[in-house]
Protein backbone atom coordinates (compact mmCIF):
# COMPACT_ATOMS: atom_id res chain seq x y z
CA UNK A 1 0.00 0.00 0.00
CA UNK A 2 1.04 3.44 -0.86
CA UNK A 3 0.47 6.53 1.22
CA UNK A 4 -2.28 7.49 -0.65
CA UNK A 5 -3.66 3.90 -2.26
CA UNK A 6 -6.86 4.41 -0.34
CA UNK A 7 -7.57 7.80 -1.84
CA UNK A 8 -6.74 6.62 -5.18
CA UNK A 9 -9.05 3.67 -4.77
CA UNK A 10 -11.87 5.80 -3.33
CA UNK A 11 -11.02 8.39 -5.72
CA UNK A 12 -10.93 6.82 -9.05
CA UNK A 13 -14.34 4.41 -7.43
CA UNK A 14 -16.06 7.94 -7.70
CA UNK A 15 -14.73 8.78 -11.11
CA UNK A 16 -16.21 5.51 -12.41
CA UNK A 17 -19.57 6.53 -11.26
CA UNK A 18 -19.48 9.86 -12.41
CA UNK A 19 -17.91 8.79 -15.94
CA UNK A 20 -19.45 9.04 -19.34
CA UNK A 21 -19.92 5.49 -19.88
CA UNK A 22 -21.49 4.88 -16.31
CA UNK A 23 -24.00 7.84 -17.81
CA UNK A 24 -24.42 5.49 -20.89
CA UNK A 25 -25.45 2.37 -19.13
CA UNK A 26 -27.36 4.49 -16.40
CA UNK A 27 -29.34 5.27 -20.10
CA UNK A 28 -29.48 2.02 -21.26
CA UNK A 29 -30.97 0.37 -17.48
CA UNK A 30 -33.36 3.61 -17.51
CA UNK A 31 -34.44 2.45 -21.08
CA UNK A 32 -34.78 -1.16 -20.46
CA UNK A 33 -36.23 -1.33 -17.01
CA UNK A 34 -39.93 -1.22 -18.61
CA UNK A 35 -39.43 -3.92 -20.26
CA UNK A 36 -41.60 -6.77 -19.28
CA UNK A 37 -41.63 -9.46 -21.74
CA UNK A 38 -40.51 -12.91 -20.57
CA UNK A 39 -41.02 -14.80 -17.33
CA UNK A 40 -38.72 -15.89 -14.05
CA UNK A 41 -38.02 -19.23 -13.63
CA UNK A 42 -40.61 -21.21 -11.42
CA UNK A 43 -39.03 -24.70 -11.41
CA UNK A 44 -38.48 -25.09 -8.22
CA UNK A 45 -40.06 -22.49 -6.05
CA UNK A 46 -36.84 -20.74 -4.34
CA UNK A 47 -36.00 -19.20 -7.85
CA UNK A 48 -39.67 -18.05 -8.05
CA UNK A 49 -38.99 -16.25 -5.40
CA UNK A 50 -36.97 -13.71 -7.46
CA UNK A 51 -38.50 -10.11 -8.21
CA UNK A 52 -39.02 -9.53 -12.24
CA UNK A 53 -37.86 -5.53 -11.15
CA UNK A 54 -34.93 -6.42 -9.82
CA UNK A 55 -32.35 -5.45 -13.02
CA UNK A 56 -28.46 -4.61 -12.54
CA UNK A 57 -25.90 -3.69 -15.05
CA UNK A 58 -21.81 -3.91 -14.29
CA UNK A 59 -18.91 -3.43 -16.77
CA UNK A 60 -15.48 -4.05 -15.97
CA UNK A 61 -12.42 -3.07 -17.86
CA UNK A 62 -9.59 -5.08 -18.26
CA UNK A 63 -7.72 -2.05 -16.26
CA UNK A 64 -9.86 -2.49 -13.14
CA UNK A 65 -12.98 0.18 -13.70
CA UNK A 66 -15.84 -1.40 -12.38
CA UNK A 67 -19.04 0.75 -13.55
CA UNK A 68 -22.41 -0.61 -12.02
CA UNK A 69 -26.17 0.53 -12.37
CA UNK A 70 -28.96 -0.65 -10.61
CA UNK A 71 -29.21 -4.16 -8.31
CA UNK A 72 -25.30 -4.48 -8.53
CA UNK A 73 -25.46 -6.00 -5.42
CA UNK A 74 -28.20 -8.22 -5.00
CA UNK A 75 -27.38 -11.70 -5.09
CA UNK A 76 -28.58 -14.80 -6.90
CA UNK A 77 -27.55 -17.87 -8.21
CA UNK A 78 -25.39 -18.65 -10.75
CA UNK A 79 -26.73 -21.46 -11.98
CA UNK A 80 -25.76 -22.59 -15.75
CA UNK A 81 -22.71 -19.75 -15.31
CA UNK A 82 -21.20 -21.61 -13.40
CA UNK A 83 -20.74 -24.28 -16.20
CA UNK A 84 -17.93 -21.95 -18.02
CA UNK A 85 -15.61 -21.38 -15.23
CA UNK A 86 -15.82 -24.97 -13.48
CA UNK A 87 -14.92 -26.17 -17.11
CA UNK A 88 -11.84 -24.02 -16.54
CA UNK A 89 -10.83 -25.20 -13.52
CA UNK A 90 -11.31 -29.11 -14.88
CA UNK A 91 -8.42 -27.85 -17.39
CA UNK A 92 -6.64 -26.91 -14.91
CA UNK A 93 -6.60 -30.22 -13.49
CA UNK A 94 -6.71 -32.81 -16.06
CA UNK A 95 -5.34 -30.64 -19.18
CA UNK A 96 -7.20 -30.16 -22.86
CA UNK A 97 -6.44 -33.73 -23.61
CA UNK A 98 -7.70 -35.78 -21.26
CA UNK A 99 -10.89 -33.42 -20.32
CA UNK A 100 -11.45 -33.34 -24.44
CA UNK A 101 -11.61 -36.96 -24.22
CA UNK A 102 -14.39 -36.78 -21.39
CA UNK A 103 -16.48 -33.46 -22.89
CA UNK A 104 -16.85 -32.17 -26.39
CA UNK A 105 -17.03 -29.08 -27.55
CA UNK A 106 -19.46 -29.19 -29.95
CA UNK A 107 -22.96 -27.05 -30.01
CA UNK A 108 -26.15 -29.54 -30.07
CA UNK A 109 -28.98 -27.30 -30.89
CA UNK A 110 -30.53 -29.62 -28.52
CA UNK A 111 -31.94 -28.31 -25.41
CA UNK A 112 -29.67 -27.88 -22.06
CA UNK A 113 -31.18 -30.66 -20.00
CA UNK A 114 -31.41 -33.08 -22.84
CA UNK A 115 -30.95 -36.45 -22.42
CA UNK A 116 -28.13 -37.05 -25.38
CA UNK A 117 -24.49 -38.00 -26.09
CA UNK A 118 -22.20 -38.38 -29.47
CA UNK A 119 -22.94 -41.60 -30.50
CA UNK A 120 -19.86 -41.92 -31.76
CA UNK A 121 -17.56 -41.55 -28.73
CA UNK A 122 -20.08 -41.43 -25.97
CA UNK A 123 -18.66 -38.05 -24.51
CA UNK A 124 -21.39 -35.35 -23.93
CA UNK A 125 -21.54 -32.84 -26.60
CA UNK A 126 -20.33 -29.82 -24.33
CA UNK A 127 -19.60 -28.71 -21.03
CA UNK A 128 -22.70 -26.26 -21.52
CA UNK A 129 -25.69 -28.75 -21.30
CA UNK A 130 -25.97 -30.25 -18.24
CA UNK A 131 -24.59 -33.73 -19.48
CA UNK A 132 -21.46 -31.99 -20.17
CA UNK A 133 -21.72 -29.82 -17.07
CA UNK A 134 -22.06 -32.70 -14.93
CA UNK A 135 -19.36 -34.64 -16.64
CA UNK A 136 -17.32 -31.73 -15.96
CA UNK A 137 -18.08 -31.26 -12.03
CA UNK A 138 -17.03 -34.89 -11.81
CA UNK A 139 -13.13 -34.06 -13.36
CA UNK A 140 -12.71 -32.08 -10.49
CA UNK A 141 -10.24 -32.72 -8.18
CA UNK A 142 -10.66 -33.26 -4.14
CA UNK A 143 -10.65 -36.47 -1.74
CA UNK A 144 -14.22 -35.94 -0.78
CA UNK A 145 -16.98 -33.40 -1.64
CA UNK A 146 -16.01 -30.92 0.57
CA UNK A 147 -13.01 -30.07 -0.59
CA UNK A 148 -13.99 -30.49 -4.34
CA UNK A 149 -16.67 -28.01 -3.21
CA UNK A 150 -13.95 -25.70 -1.35
CA UNK A 151 -11.93 -25.45 -4.48
CA UNK A 152 -14.90 -24.39 -6.96
CA UNK A 153 -15.64 -21.49 -4.58
CA UNK A 154 -12.03 -20.61 -4.08
CA UNK A 155 -12.00 -20.22 -7.84
CA UNK A 156 -14.92 -18.23 -7.97
CA UNK A 157 -13.02 -15.83 -5.25
CA UNK A 158 -10.16 -15.31 -7.17
CA UNK A 159 -12.56 -14.78 -10.07
CA UNK A 160 -14.39 -12.07 -8.06
CA UNK A 161 -12.41 -11.23 -5.88
CA UNK A 162 -14.80 -11.81 -2.75
CA UNK A 163 -15.70 -15.12 -0.84
CA UNK A 164 -18.65 -16.93 -2.35
CA UNK A 165 -22.15 -19.12 -0.39
CA UNK A 166 -24.59 -21.67 -1.39
CA UNK A 167 -27.85 -20.86 -1.38
CA UNK A 168 -29.00 -24.28 0.98
CA UNK A 169 -32.97 -23.88 -0.09
CA UNK A 170 -31.99 -23.77 -3.73
CA UNK A 171 -29.46 -26.38 -3.86
CA UNK A 172 -31.51 -28.63 -1.91
CA UNK A 173 -34.88 -28.04 -4.01
CA UNK A 174 -32.25 -28.90 -7.11
CA UNK A 175 -31.05 -31.90 -5.04
CA UNK A 176 -34.58 -33.06 -4.56
CA UNK A 177 -35.98 -32.23 -8.37
CA UNK A 178 -33.04 -33.07 -10.20
CA UNK A 179 -33.61 -36.48 -11.46
CA UNK A 180 -33.40 -35.46 -15.07
CA UNK A 181 -29.66 -35.07 -14.25
CA UNK A 182 -29.47 -37.45 -12.02
CA UNK A 183 -30.58 -40.26 -15.23
CA UNK A 184 -28.28 -37.87 -17.05
CA UNK A 185 -25.17 -38.86 -14.92
CA UNK A 186 -25.99 -42.74 -14.66
CA UNK A 187 -26.15 -42.66 -18.59
CA UNK A 188 -22.88 -41.49 -18.80
CA UNK A 189 -21.56 -44.15 -15.98
CA UNK A 190 -22.84 -47.01 -18.08
CA UNK A 191 -20.74 -45.58 -20.49
CA UNK A 192 -17.56 -45.01 -18.63
CA UNK A 193 -17.60 -40.98 -18.84
CA UNK A 194 -17.75 -40.31 -15.50
CA UNK A 195 -16.28 -41.72 -12.17
CA UNK A 196 -18.96 -43.94 -10.14
CA UNK A 197 -19.11 -41.31 -7.11
CA UNK A 198 -22.09 -40.21 -8.77
CA UNK A 199 -23.88 -38.80 -5.83
CA UNK A 200 -21.17 -36.60 -4.99
CA UNK A 201 -20.37 -35.34 -7.94
CA UNK A 202 -24.41 -34.20 -8.45
CA UNK A 203 -23.98 -32.95 -5.07
CA UNK A 204 -20.93 -30.87 -6.34
CA UNK A 205 -22.94 -30.06 -9.35
CA UNK A 206 -26.29 -28.93 -7.57
CA UNK A 207 -24.16 -26.74 -5.13
CA UNK A 208 -22.22 -25.29 -7.85
CA UNK A 209 -25.48 -23.68 -9.73
CA UNK A 210 -26.43 -22.73 -6.25
CA UNK A 211 -23.32 -20.41 -5.57
CA UNK A 212 -24.68 -17.16 -4.79
CA UNK A 213 -23.29 -14.20 -7.21
CA UNK A 214 -24.26 -10.35 -7.76
CA UNK A 215 -24.17 -8.61 -11.61
CA UNK A 216 -21.06 -6.95 -10.25
CA UNK A 217 -19.08 -10.48 -9.77
CA UNK A 218 -20.48 -11.48 -13.30
CA UNK A 219 -18.88 -8.54 -14.82
CA UNK A 220 -15.29 -9.40 -13.12
CA UNK A 221 -15.56 -12.83 -14.02
CA UNK A 222 -16.03 -11.72 -17.12
CA UNK A 223 -13.34 -9.24 -17.40
CA UNK A 224 -10.43 -11.52 -15.57
CA UNK A 225 -11.35 -13.87 -18.97
CA UNK A 226 -11.02 -10.70 -21.33
CA UNK A 227 -7.86 -9.81 -19.23
CA UNK A 228 -6.26 -13.52 -19.95
CA UNK A 229 -6.87 -15.13 -16.56
CA UNK A 230 -5.54 -12.45 -14.65
CA UNK A 231 -8.58 -10.36 -11.90
CA UNK A 232 -7.95 -6.56 -13.34
CA UNK A 233 -8.98 -5.49 -9.70
CA UNK A 234 -7.11 -7.92 -7.68
CA UNK A 235 -4.55 -8.93 -9.69
CA UNK A 236 -4.35 -12.86 -9.08
CA UNK A 237 -4.35 -14.99 -11.25
CA UNK A 238 -7.71 -16.89 -11.83
CA UNK A 239 -7.45 -19.35 -14.40
CA UNK A 240 -4.16 -20.74 -16.17
CA UNK A 241 -3.38 -18.29 -19.45
CA UNK A 242 -3.35 -21.58 -21.67
CA UNK A 243 -7.13 -22.22 -20.84
CA UNK A 244 -8.83 -18.74 -21.49
CA UNK A 245 -9.20 -19.46 -24.94
CA UNK A 246 -10.80 -22.54 -24.37
CA UNK A 247 -13.26 -21.22 -21.88
CA UNK A 248 -14.16 -18.25 -24.25
CA UNK A 249 -14.38 -20.34 -27.10
CA UNK A 250 -17.19 -22.40 -25.46
CA UNK A 251 -18.64 -19.65 -24.33
CA UNK A 252 -18.95 -18.19 -27.95
CA UNK A 253 -20.46 -21.45 -29.42
CA UNK A 254 -22.26 -23.04 -26.81
CA UNK A 255 -22.94 -20.17 -23.96
CA UNK A 256 -26.01 -19.18 -24.60
CA UNK A 257 -28.48 -22.48 -24.53
CA UNK A 258 -29.87 -23.26 -28.06
CA UNK A 259 -30.37 -20.02 -29.36
CA UNK A 260 -26.07 -19.39 -29.34
CA UNK A 261 -25.84 -19.23 -32.90
CA UNK A 262 -28.50 -16.10 -32.81
CA UNK A 263 -26.44 -14.76 -30.22
CA UNK A 264 -23.03 -14.87 -32.10
CA UNK A 265 -24.87 -13.62 -34.70
CA UNK A 266 -26.28 -10.48 -33.00
CA UNK A 267 -24.17 -10.04 -30.26
CA UNK A 268 -20.97 -11.71 -30.77
CA UNK A 269 -19.41 -11.08 -27.33
CA UNK A 270 -18.37 -14.78 -26.11
CA UNK A 271 -21.13 -15.46 -22.72
CA UNK A 272 -23.01 -17.51 -20.77
CA UNK A 273 -26.14 -17.37 -18.99
CA UNK A 274 -28.17 -18.76 -16.38
CA UNK A 275 -31.57 -19.41 -15.27
CA UNK A 276 -31.32 -16.93 -11.94
CA UNK A 277 -31.27 -14.28 -14.68
CA UNK A 278 -27.35 -13.56 -15.05
CA UNK A 279 -25.34 -13.51 -18.08
CA UNK A 280 -21.76 -12.77 -18.15
CA UNK A 281 -20.41 -11.67 -21.69
CA UNK A 282 -16.44 -11.39 -22.73
CA UNK A 283 -15.15 -8.63 -24.97
CA UNK A 284 -11.63 -9.82 -25.19
CA UNK A 285 -9.07 -7.62 -24.37
CA UNK A 286 -11.57 -4.84 -22.85
CA UNK A 287 -14.11 -5.62 -20.86
CA UNK A 288 -16.32 -7.98 -19.16
CA UNK A 289 -19.99 -7.18 -18.58
CA UNK A 290 -22.58 -8.95 -16.01
CA UNK A 291 -26.55 -8.46 -16.07
CA UNK A 292 -28.75 -9.44 -13.95
CA UNK A 293 -32.40 -9.69 -14.36
CA UNK A 294 -34.96 -12.37 -13.85
CA UNK A 295 -37.60 -12.87 -15.97
CA UNK A 296 -36.08 -14.76 -18.94
CA UNK A 297 -37.44 -15.80 -23.08
CA UNK A 298 -38.39 -19.16 -23.70
CA UNK A 299 -35.03 -20.62 -24.55
CA UNK A 300 -33.98 -19.55 -20.66
CA UNK A 301 -32.23 -15.91 -21.09
CA UNK A 302 -32.52 -12.72 -19.64
CA UNK A 303 -34.86 -10.65 -21.72
CA UNK A 304 -33.40 -7.28 -20.45
CA UNK A 305 -29.36 -8.80 -20.41
CA UNK A 306 -29.92 -9.55 -24.02
CA UNK A 307 -30.83 -6.26 -24.78
CA UNK A 308 -28.00 -4.64 -23.10
CA UNK A 309 -25.39 -6.68 -24.47
CA UNK A 310 -26.65 -6.54 -27.78
CA UNK A 311 -26.47 -2.66 -27.53
CA UNK A 312 -23.30 -2.57 -26.17
CA UNK A 313 -22.01 -4.80 -28.71
CA UNK A 314 -23.29 -2.29 -31.31
CA UNK A 315 -22.70 1.16 -29.61
CA UNK A 316 -19.04 0.11 -28.76
CA UNK A 317 -18.18 -2.41 -31.55
CA UNK A 318 -17.45 -5.39 -29.33
CA UNK A 319 -18.13 -8.12 -31.44
CA UNK A 320 -15.28 -10.13 -31.99
CA UNK A 321 -15.84 -9.75 -36.03
CA UNK A 322 -16.38 -6.30 -36.03
CA UNK A 323 -13.90 -4.21 -37.99
CA UNK A 324 -15.92 -1.37 -38.90
CA UNK A 325 -15.37 1.65 -36.82
CA UNK A 326 -17.77 1.77 -33.79
CA UNK A 327 -20.46 4.31 -33.28
CA UNK A 328 -19.05 5.34 -29.84
CA UNK A 329 -14.97 4.84 -28.77
CA UNK A 330 -14.79 3.16 -25.85
CA UNK A 331 -11.79 4.43 -24.42
CA UNK A 332 -13.17 7.74 -24.57
CA UNK A 333 -16.20 6.72 -22.92
CA UNK A 334 -14.18 5.08 -20.46
CA UNK A 335 -12.09 8.02 -19.57
CA UNK A 336 -14.13 10.98 -20.23
CA UNK A 337 -12.67 13.30 -17.34
CA UNK A 338 -15.59 15.32 -17.30
CA UNK A 339 -19.01 13.28 -17.10
CA UNK A 340 -20.81 15.96 -16.60
CA UNK A 341 -20.32 17.08 -20.45
CA UNK A 342 -22.34 14.03 -21.83
CA UNK A 343 -25.02 15.00 -19.44
CA UNK B 1 -24.50 22.30 -21.80
CA UNK B 2 -25.33 22.73 -18.12
CA UNK B 3 -22.40 23.59 -15.77
CA UNK B 4 -22.25 22.11 -12.32
CA UNK B 5 -20.53 24.54 -9.40
CA UNK B 6 -20.35 22.74 -5.79
CA UNK B 7 -19.42 24.88 -2.66
CA UNK B 8 -17.27 23.37 -0.10
CA UNK B 9 -15.51 23.63 2.79
CA UNK B 10 -13.76 21.51 4.83
CA UNK B 11 -14.91 22.81 8.54
CA UNK B 12 -18.58 23.88 9.04
CA UNK B 13 -19.49 27.48 9.67
CA UNK B 14 -17.67 29.15 6.75
CA UNK B 15 -20.83 30.36 5.24
CA UNK B 16 -20.92 27.56 2.42
CA UNK B 17 -25.04 27.81 2.64
CA UNK B 18 -25.17 31.51 2.35
CA UNK B 19 -22.80 31.65 -0.91
CA UNK B 20 -24.54 28.81 -2.30
CA UNK B 21 -27.65 30.83 -1.75
CA UNK B 22 -26.28 34.04 -3.65
CA UNK B 23 -24.57 32.96 -6.12
CA UNK B 24 -27.14 31.00 -6.95
CA UNK B 25 -29.76 33.78 -7.43
CA UNK B 26 -27.31 36.13 -8.66
CA UNK B 27 -26.92 33.60 -11.68
CA UNK B 28 -30.82 32.91 -12.00
CA UNK B 29 -31.41 36.62 -11.83
CA UNK B 30 -29.42 36.55 -15.26
CA UNK B 31 -32.10 35.07 -16.55
CA UNK B 32 -30.82 31.70 -16.16
CA UNK B 33 -32.57 27.94 -14.80
CA UNK B 34 -31.00 27.39 -12.01
CA UNK B 35 -30.77 24.30 -9.39
CA UNK B 36 -29.72 24.26 -5.84
CA UNK B 37 -29.00 20.88 -4.22
CA UNK B 38 -28.82 20.52 -0.46
CA UNK B 39 -26.29 17.43 -0.57
CA UNK B 40 -25.59 18.38 3.60
CA UNK B 41 -27.66 15.31 4.69
CA UNK B 42 -26.57 15.57 8.38
CA UNK B 43 -27.29 18.87 8.70
CA UNK B 44 -29.45 20.53 5.86
CA UNK B 45 -30.49 24.29 6.46
CA UNK B 46 -30.50 25.60 2.49
CA UNK B 47 -33.89 25.87 2.54
CA UNK B 48 -34.20 28.24 5.28
CA UNK B 49 -32.70 30.72 3.26
CA UNK B 50 -34.41 30.52 0.47
CA UNK B 51 -37.71 30.75 2.91
CA UNK B 52 -38.92 27.00 1.64
CA UNK B 53 -40.73 26.14 4.80
CA UNK B 54 -40.01 22.44 6.21
CA UNK B 55 -43.81 21.20 6.04
CA UNK B 56 -44.05 22.02 2.60
CA UNK B 57 -41.23 20.09 1.19
CA UNK B 58 -43.49 16.71 1.46
CA UNK B 59 -40.52 15.13 -0.82
CA UNK B 60 -36.95 15.77 -0.13
CA UNK B 61 -33.38 14.59 -1.55
CA UNK B 62 -33.61 11.70 0.86
CA UNK B 63 -37.01 10.44 -0.87
CA UNK B 64 -35.10 10.45 -3.98
CA UNK B 65 -31.93 8.77 -2.62
CA UNK B 66 -34.50 6.02 -0.70
CA UNK B 67 -36.17 5.33 -3.82
CA UNK B 68 -39.14 6.86 -2.98
CA UNK B 69 -39.37 9.45 -5.19
CA UNK B 70 -38.40 11.04 -8.94
CA UNK B 71 -35.52 14.00 -7.99
CA UNK B 72 -37.77 16.43 -9.60
CA UNK B 73 -40.30 15.72 -7.36
CA UNK B 74 -38.19 16.93 -4.48
CA UNK B 75 -37.35 19.99 -6.57
CA UNK B 76 -39.57 23.62 -5.16
CA UNK B 77 -39.52 26.53 -7.73
CA UNK B 78 -38.46 29.31 -5.03
CA UNK B 79 -38.36 32.55 -7.63
CA UNK B 80 -41.09 33.90 -6.27
CA UNK B 81 -39.46 34.58 -2.68
CA UNK B 82 -36.36 36.10 -5.00
CA UNK B 83 -37.84 38.69 -7.44
CA UNK B 84 -36.23 37.40 -10.21
CA UNK B 85 -35.76 39.35 -13.14
CA UNK B 86 -37.45 37.45 -16.24
CA UNK B 87 -36.63 34.55 -17.40
CA UNK B 88 -34.83 33.41 -14.29
CA UNK B 89 -35.92 30.68 -12.16
CA UNK B 90 -34.58 29.04 -9.27
CA UNK B 91 -35.59 25.21 -8.09
CA UNK B 92 -34.29 23.91 -4.71
CA UNK B 93 -33.84 20.10 -3.72
CA UNK B 94 -33.73 20.38 -0.23
CA UNK B 95 -32.33 17.57 2.35
CA UNK B 96 -34.90 16.41 4.50
CA UNK B 97 -34.45 18.29 8.75
CA UNK B 98 -36.55 15.82 10.43
CA UNK B 99 -34.63 13.88 12.73
CA UNK B 100 -35.75 10.79 11.68
CA UNK B 101 -34.86 10.99 8.11
CA UNK B 102 -31.54 12.21 9.68
CA UNK B 103 -31.12 8.98 11.59
CA UNK B 104 -32.38 6.70 9.11
CA UNK B 105 -29.40 8.63 6.04
CA UNK B 106 -26.89 7.98 9.06
CA UNK B 107 -27.83 4.23 10.24
CA UNK B 108 -28.70 3.12 6.39
CA UNK B 109 -26.51 4.92 3.98
CA UNK B 110 -27.52 5.43 0.64
CA UNK B 111 -25.70 5.02 -2.67
CA UNK B 112 -23.89 7.68 -4.08
CA UNK B 113 -24.64 6.25 -7.58
CA UNK B 114 -28.17 6.95 -7.27
CA UNK B 115 -26.67 10.85 -6.32
CA UNK B 116 -25.22 10.62 -9.34
CA UNK B 117 -27.53 9.49 -11.74
CA UNK B 118 -30.46 12.39 -9.43
CA UNK B 119 -28.02 15.09 -10.18
CA UNK B 120 -28.10 14.50 -13.53
CA UNK B 121 -31.95 13.53 -13.83
CA UNK B 122 -32.56 17.04 -12.19
CA UNK B 123 -30.10 18.91 -15.14
CA UNK B 124 -32.16 16.81 -17.90
CA UNK B 125 -35.90 17.41 -16.57
CA UNK B 126 -35.91 21.18 -15.06
CA UNK B 127 -33.56 21.91 -17.82
CA UNK B 128 -30.96 23.70 -15.82
CA UNK B 129 -28.51 25.79 -16.91
CA UNK B 130 -26.40 25.44 -13.89
CA UNK B 131 -26.46 23.56 -10.91
CA UNK B 132 -25.07 24.42 -7.81
CA UNK B 133 -24.68 21.85 -5.08
CA UNK B 134 -24.36 22.95 -1.34
CA UNK B 135 -22.21 20.00 0.87
CA UNK B 136 -21.80 19.00 4.38
CA UNK B 137 -18.56 20.01 5.73
CA UNK B 138 -15.13 17.98 5.25
CA UNK B 139 -14.93 15.05 3.11
CA UNK B 140 -17.94 11.98 2.83
CA UNK B 141 -18.60 10.16 -0.38
CA UNK B 142 -21.07 12.59 -1.21
CA UNK B 143 -18.55 15.64 -1.11
CA UNK B 144 -16.26 13.11 -3.28
CA UNK B 145 -18.63 12.95 -5.82
CA UNK B 146 -19.51 16.26 -6.16
CA UNK B 147 -16.21 17.47 -6.33
CA UNK B 148 -15.73 14.86 -9.19
CA UNK B 149 -18.56 16.20 -11.26
CA UNK B 150 -18.09 20.09 -10.45
CA UNK B 151 -16.99 22.37 -13.45
CA UNK B 152 -15.88 24.43 -10.72
CA UNK B 153 -15.00 23.39 -7.39
CA UNK B 154 -15.56 26.70 -5.03
CA UNK B 155 -13.50 25.91 -1.56
CA UNK B 156 -14.72 28.54 0.95
CA UNK B 157 -11.63 29.38 3.51
CA UNK B 158 -11.48 31.60 6.48
CA UNK B 159 -8.37 32.92 7.36
CA UNK B 160 -7.12 30.81 9.80
CA UNK B 161 -4.69 27.63 10.12
CA UNK B 162 -7.45 25.03 10.75
CA UNK B 163 -8.98 26.40 7.39
CA UNK B 164 -6.13 26.41 5.76
CA UNK B 165 -4.64 22.80 6.64
CA UNK B 166 -8.67 21.85 5.60
CA UNK B 167 -8.02 23.14 1.71
CA UNK B 168 -5.20 21.48 1.42
CA UNK B 169 -6.34 18.17 2.27
CA UNK B 170 -9.46 19.36 0.01
CA UNK B 171 -7.08 20.10 -2.97
CA UNK B 172 -5.26 16.86 -2.75
CA UNK B 173 -8.80 15.12 -3.00
CA UNK B 174 -9.79 17.11 -5.88
CA UNK B 175 -6.55 17.10 -8.12
CA UNK B 176 -6.72 13.09 -7.65
CA UNK B 177 -10.48 13.36 -8.71
CA UNK B 178 -9.11 15.24 -12.03
CA UNK B 179 -11.28 18.42 -10.80
CA UNK B 180 -9.68 21.88 -13.64
CA UNK B 181 -11.53 24.28 -12.21
CA UNK B 182 -10.93 25.16 -8.43
CA UNK B 183 -11.42 28.89 -7.02
CA UNK B 184 -11.06 29.32 -3.29
CA UNK B 185 -13.55 32.18 -1.51
CA UNK B 186 -12.16 33.85 1.47
CA UNK B 187 -14.86 34.27 4.15
CA UNK B 188 -15.25 36.07 7.38
CA UNK B 189 -11.87 38.14 6.79
CA UNK B 190 -11.41 40.41 9.90
CA UNK B 191 -11.37 44.00 8.79
CA UNK B 192 -7.50 44.37 10.44
CA UNK B 193 -6.57 41.88 7.37
CA UNK B 194 -5.05 43.46 4.35
CA UNK B 195 -7.28 41.97 1.46
CA UNK B 196 -5.00 42.19 -1.17
CA UNK B 197 -2.39 41.25 0.61
CA UNK B 198 -4.16 37.90 2.20
CA UNK B 199 -5.48 37.23 -1.21
CA UNK B 200 -1.53 37.36 -2.93
CA UNK B 201 -0.50 34.63 0.08
CA UNK B 202 -3.13 32.36 -0.51
CA UNK B 203 -3.00 31.93 -4.45
CA UNK B 204 0.82 31.48 -3.78
CA UNK B 205 0.43 28.73 -1.20
CA UNK B 206 -2.27 27.17 -3.01
CA UNK B 207 -1.35 27.80 -6.45
CA UNK B 208 -5.42 28.09 -6.75
CA UNK B 209 -7.20 31.54 -7.94
CA UNK B 210 -9.02 33.47 -5.11
CA UNK B 211 -12.69 34.41 -6.76
CA UNK B 212 -13.92 36.63 -3.73
CA UNK B 213 -13.36 37.80 -0.64
CA UNK B 214 -15.56 38.73 2.04
CA UNK B 215 -15.48 40.75 5.38
CA UNK B 216 -17.17 39.36 8.85
CA UNK B 217 -20.08 41.06 7.89
CA UNK B 218 -22.53 42.12 10.88
CA UNK B 219 -24.95 42.54 7.93
CA UNK B 220 -25.35 38.79 7.08
CA UNK B 221 -25.16 37.73 10.30
CA UNK B 222 -27.98 39.91 11.19
CA UNK B 223 -30.26 38.13 8.18
CA UNK B 224 -29.07 35.05 9.78
CA UNK B 225 -30.64 32.19 7.40
CA UNK B 226 -33.91 34.61 6.82
CA UNK B 227 -33.75 35.66 3.21
CA UNK B 228 -30.50 36.28 0.82
CA UNK B 229 -28.85 38.49 0.96
CA UNK B 230 -28.42 40.07 -2.45
CA UNK B 231 -32.07 40.25 -2.95
CA UNK B 232 -32.46 42.46 0.54
CA UNK B 233 -29.17 44.34 -0.26
CA UNK B 234 -28.90 45.01 -4.17
CA UNK B 235 -26.70 47.79 -3.60
CA UNK B 236 -24.39 46.42 -0.85
CA UNK B 237 -20.52 46.13 -2.01
CA UNK B 238 -21.40 42.23 -0.13
CA UNK B 239 -23.68 41.52 -3.07
CA UNK B 240 -21.13 43.50 -6.08
CA UNK B 241 -18.98 41.08 -4.69
CA UNK B 242 -21.46 37.98 -5.10
CA UNK B 243 -21.79 39.32 -8.52
CA UNK B 244 -18.18 39.28 -9.53
CA UNK B 245 -17.76 35.40 -7.83
CA UNK B 246 -20.90 34.64 -9.75
CA UNK B 247 -19.09 36.09 -13.56
CA UNK B 248 -15.83 33.63 -12.64
CA UNK B 249 -17.82 30.53 -11.79
CA UNK B 250 -20.29 31.29 -14.78
CA UNK B 251 -17.21 31.41 -17.02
Amino acid sequence: MTPSSNLKAFADSITATTSPFRSYLSDLHRQYLPLTDGAVADYIPELALADPSWFGIAAATVDGQVFEVGDCDQTFTVQSISKAFVYGLALEDHGRDYVNSKVGVEPTGEAFNAIVLDEATNRPYNPMVNAGAIATADLIKGKDGTERLKRMLDMFSRYTGRSHDIHVPVFLSEKATGNRNRAIAYLMLNFGMVSDRIDETLDLYFQQCSILVTARDLSLMAATLANGGINPVTGDRALDQRYVQDVVSVMLTCGMYDSSGDWAYRVGMPAKSGVGGGITAVAPGKLGIGTFSPPLDAKGNSVRGIQVCQTLSQDFGLHPFNAAAPPRDLAAWINGSEGTNSW
Amino acid sequence: MPRVISIHSYRGGTGKSNLTANLATTVANQGYRVGVVDTDLPSPGIHNIFGLEPDRMAKTLNSYLWNEAEIEDGAYDVSQNLDLAQGGQLFLVPASSSADDIARILKDGYDVRRLNDGFRQLVKTLELDYLFIDTHPGLSKETFLTIAISHCLLLIVRPDKQDYQGAAVTLDVARQLNVKHVQIVLNKVLACLDPEALKQKVEEIYRVPVAGLFPLSEDIIKLASEGVFCVRHPEHSMTQEFQAVARRVMK
